[in-house]
């Protein structure tokens, strides 16, 4: 075995000369950090072992504690023990609306990011908390290595986005590191592993974590490290399945939690503790069962508040819950084999990655699901930490023999007209690359473009994740199609993405204008900090009510000038159908429930289907007398 | 959707890049040896990759970058089989605009088909989804197989014809997966 657990102290005198950087895995339920000593790389270890919780307690006198000290805390003060917040990091308000009632804690925060009260009102950001975690690892490191720590690279879900992938490096910024690079979770876990065997070949890295789940294909050959293909779900892990586990015996219980608390802004102070504590009953469990064929689930009645719960629960109870969610699991794995044009039995391996494919139930599915038994031979808590020690110690100068070429997760472009999204550069491209492609105007005379540039594999803008506003300014009038405007994506070597605009036929330098709407600048920070959101709830079923009737009105518009269009097409009883759900669509405008609203929405769309048919196949007719397909399709709006 | 921000952009062409095979030191045939390919351009990614460049001079890791930025798109133009003809095509001067015209027959076809596809979709008939998904994969492929006889042959109009149609088949095939996709 080549890696070893460094005693604290221990490479305090090798490690004298060389910039001093490390590797660190900010992981949801449990981080660690690792460095390279003689080529070789070792986890750095404190008090009770190499893992430290990824929990951090805010105490009412302001004093905060991160690791193994908050996690105790978390039965007895959940609101204020923070845990798993990498699930919330670079997420906003409208993102987790799904997740919130799920959460122990109060969130706050609009649609860019949340925050999380704690004891005395105080509002912290998941970037804040995930600081705070990286604070207590770098003095670790420090302790251990003997002076500061110059940089480190930390490792993200490959399935992270921009905004999640830049709310990360502000969390290494917050926390005093230099980041060196952000890697990829699987990619780090592949390097670790191909270098501890000298493997060649296809692999898949199965690496499913607390509160994340990727996929990636690598090839490896002679040091070069090939992301093929990457895929996963960022909001899919083994809190999950704490959560399922937990959910199903408190139901068995008649302790309907869920069921109930969706709707309510606030869980009561009892009721968060119950969540809380069948939660971490449920994590307990659930190792238990790694091991052994049963265990024990129990909870006082001080916690239920009525009849204590006492359940022998067995590993094939375990399968059953947790079968939904690999289900999940199986889906990205597909698409990633798919994208990687490769079948499972032209994989060389699969190496089983994070703390959740440490279960019996979880190892059984991926050997069933790829056809064979799964690697584990290596800490599957510990190997991606290793892996991001590697190259760190390759950016330091250190090791010049591994290349990794990583790739971008999620497809970028720019929104068009009509909302519709043109990417420039697709999913899987190896970084660092670049594209570049012209557009023209619609208008007539237009001055200013402006550019959206997005992320994700959704066909509208509004789908997709929402990166960057430019607005190229400058261009002089013009007739429609005439100006020709060439925009440009870069991506450095960290997924870092450039954007540039220039107008063509005139030559004329016009100015661009950047707005970042994620990652947030200090002064942003600091203002968060000191804002509080007391109506965020209310804020976003606002939000969500305005929204649909932006899109109500917008439908009954296009229906009522369609029928009028092209009253030839339209049959009596489709009309007549038509008209009436186009009535109680306005009866819930006039109201103000949103989902309402968008079910009336979907109904007034399923009435006028036959007619909007007739009006497509019309429009691909006259495809047939020579204009293009994806020409009529834009007209009627498809 | 409506999204509130309509950006007022049009789609436009692609701009032309350094040549392909010239950067991985291969010779400009469709026909490339997939392994080579794979090999050469690994080695020269070893030598350009900008980690290597980590602690370099400010100007030599700008020329690391975008010497490494255009192997990596070179890599991605040549090594599946579609972006490879459509970059020979473009190469050789022949371009596929967006409103190619195309043979009434196999549009009728290729509607008649996604109609199916709709349908079968509708009915929530996932199977049948999965049939014609298979139907279409071989039938791409058997597309896909002609290629290297017309290349050979300096047939570009009719490898054009082919590259149209499959366009529209792998469009169908997206929408297969997409089916798939959003329903299991």
């Amino acid at each position: 075995m080549l890696f070893q657990i460094a005693e604290p102290g221990e490479s305090k005198v090798k490690e004298a000369c060389k910039p001093r950087v490390v590797g660190i895995d900010l992981g949801t339920t449990n981080s660690l950090v690792a460095h390279v000593a003689d080529a070789t790389p070792e986890v750095i270890s404190g008090d009770g072992g190499a893992l430290v919780p990824s929990v951090v307690h805010y105490a009412a006198d302001g004093t905060v504690t991160v690791g193994r000290e908050a996690r105790a805390r978390a039965v007895d003060a959940p609101g204020d023990t923070l845990s798993s917040v990498k699930r919330l990091i670079g997420r906003g308000a409208k993102d987790l609306e799904a997740m919130r009632s799920m959460l122990p804690y109060e969130l706050h925060g609009d649609d860019r990011a949340v925050q999380l009260a704690v004891s005395g009102g105080r509002l912290v950001s998941p970037v804040e908390v995930s600081a705070a975690i990286l604070r207590e690892l770098k003095a670790r490191a420090e302790a251990a290595l003997g002076g500061p720590v110059e940089g480190a690279v930390i490792t993200v879900p490959a399935y992270f986005d921009d905004a999640q992938r830049q709310a990360t490096r502000d969390a290494g910024r917050l926390a005093g590191l230099e980041v060196l690079r952000l890697l990829a979770e699987p990619t780090a876990a592949a390097v670790a592993y191909g270098l501890d065997r000298g493997s060649t070949g296809t692999y898949a890295v199965y690496d499913l974590g607390g509160g994340t789940f990727d996929i990636s294909i690598l090839k490896l050959v002679d040091g070069v490290f090939e992301v093929k293909a990457t895929g996963g779900d960022s909001a899919l892990g083994g809190d999950d399945l704490d959560r399922a586990v937990a959910t199903a015996v408190l139901a068995d219980a008649g302790l309907e939690v869920a069921a109930t608390r969706s709707e309510e802004a606030h869980l009561a102070a009892a009721q968060r503790r119950l969540v809380a504590a069948a939660v971490a009953e449920a994590r307990r469990v659930k190792e238990v069962l790694t091991d052994a064929g049963e265990a024990t689930f129990t909870l006082a009645s001080e916690i239920t508040g009525g009849t204590a719960i006492e359940r022998t629960l067995t590993r094939a109870d375990l399968a059953r819950w947790a079968r939904p969610l690999l289900d999940r699991t199986s889906k990205a794995c597909r698409r990633v084999l798919k994208d990687a044009e490769i079948t499972r039995e032209e994989l060389d391996g699969v190496i089983l990655v994070g703390g959740s494919t440490r279960s019996p139930v979880v190892r059984d599915f991926v050997a069933e699901l790829f056809g064979k038994q799964p690697l584990a031979d290596l800490d599957p808590d510990q190997v991606v930490a290793l892996g991001a020690a590697v190259q760190a110690d390759v950016l330091a100068g250190g090791r010049q023999d591994v290349t990794l070429l990583d790739v971008v997760p999620l497809s970028l472009g720019v929104e068009m007209m009509g909302g519709v999204v043109e990417k420039l550069i697709h999913r899987n491209t190896t970084i660092p690359c670049g594209a570049t492609q012209t557009f023209t105007t619609y208008a007539d005379n237009q001055t200013g473009f402006d550019i959206h540039v997005v992320q994700g594999e959704r066909e509208t803008a509004d789908a997709c994740r929402s990166l960057a506003r430019f607005v190229l300014r400058g261009v002089p009038p013009m007739v429609a199609g005439m100006a020709r405007v060439e925009i440009t994506f870069l991506i450095d070597a960290d997924g870092l993405l450039k954007v540039m605009a220039k107008e063509l036929t005139t030559g004329i330098e016009a100015s661009i204008e950047v707005k970042p709407s994620y990652g947030l600048s200090d002064e942003e920070v600091e203002r968060m900090l000191v804002d509080s959101f007391e109506h965020a709830e209310e804020d976003l079923a606002k939000r969500n009510l305005a929204v649909e009737r932006v899109e109500a009105e917008r439908i009954l518009a296009a229906t009522r000038q369609a029928f009028v269009d092209d009253p030839a097409l339209l049959d009596d009883d489709v009309r007549a159908a038509g008209e009436e759900a186009m009535k109680k669509l306005e009866a819930a405008v006039a109201g103000d429930d949103y989902l309402a609203i968008r079910h009336a929405i979907e109904d007034l769309d399923l009435a006028t289907k036959p007619f909007a048919q007739k009006r497509m196949n019309r429009a691909i007719a006259a495809q047939l007398e020579g204009i293009a397909l994806d020409e009529a399709a834009r007209k009627v709006g498809a | 959707m409506g999204s509130p921000s309509s950006s007022n952009v049009a789609p436009g062409t692609a701009a032309p890049r350094a040549d392909a095979f010239a950067l991985l030191g291969l010779p400009v045939t469709y026909e490339l040896d997939t392994a080579a390919l794979e090999r050469a351009y690994f080695e020269k990614s070893k030598e350009l990759h900008p980690d290597r460049f980590a602690n370099a001079p400010a100007a030599e890791r700008v020329a690391a970058l975008s010497r490494s930025r255009a192997l990596n798109d070179a890599y991605q133009l040549l090594k599946k089989p579609v972006a490879r003809a459509e970059y020979l095509l473009a190469r050789a001067g022949v371009t596929i605009g967006d409103n190619e015209r195309l043979d009434p027959t196999f549009l009728m076809e290729i509607l008649e088909l996604r109609e199916e596809l709709a349908a079968a979709r509708q009915a929530g008939r996932l199977d049948e989804v999965g049939a014609k998904q298979a139907t279409m994969a071989a039938r791409r492929k058997s597309v896909l197989d002609e290629l290297p006889a017309l290349f050979r042959q300096g047939d570009l109009a009719s490898v054009k014809e082919r590259l149209i149609v499959l366009r529209y088949l792998d469009r169908y095939l997206e929408e297969c997966d997409a089916i798939l996709d959003s329903e299991d």
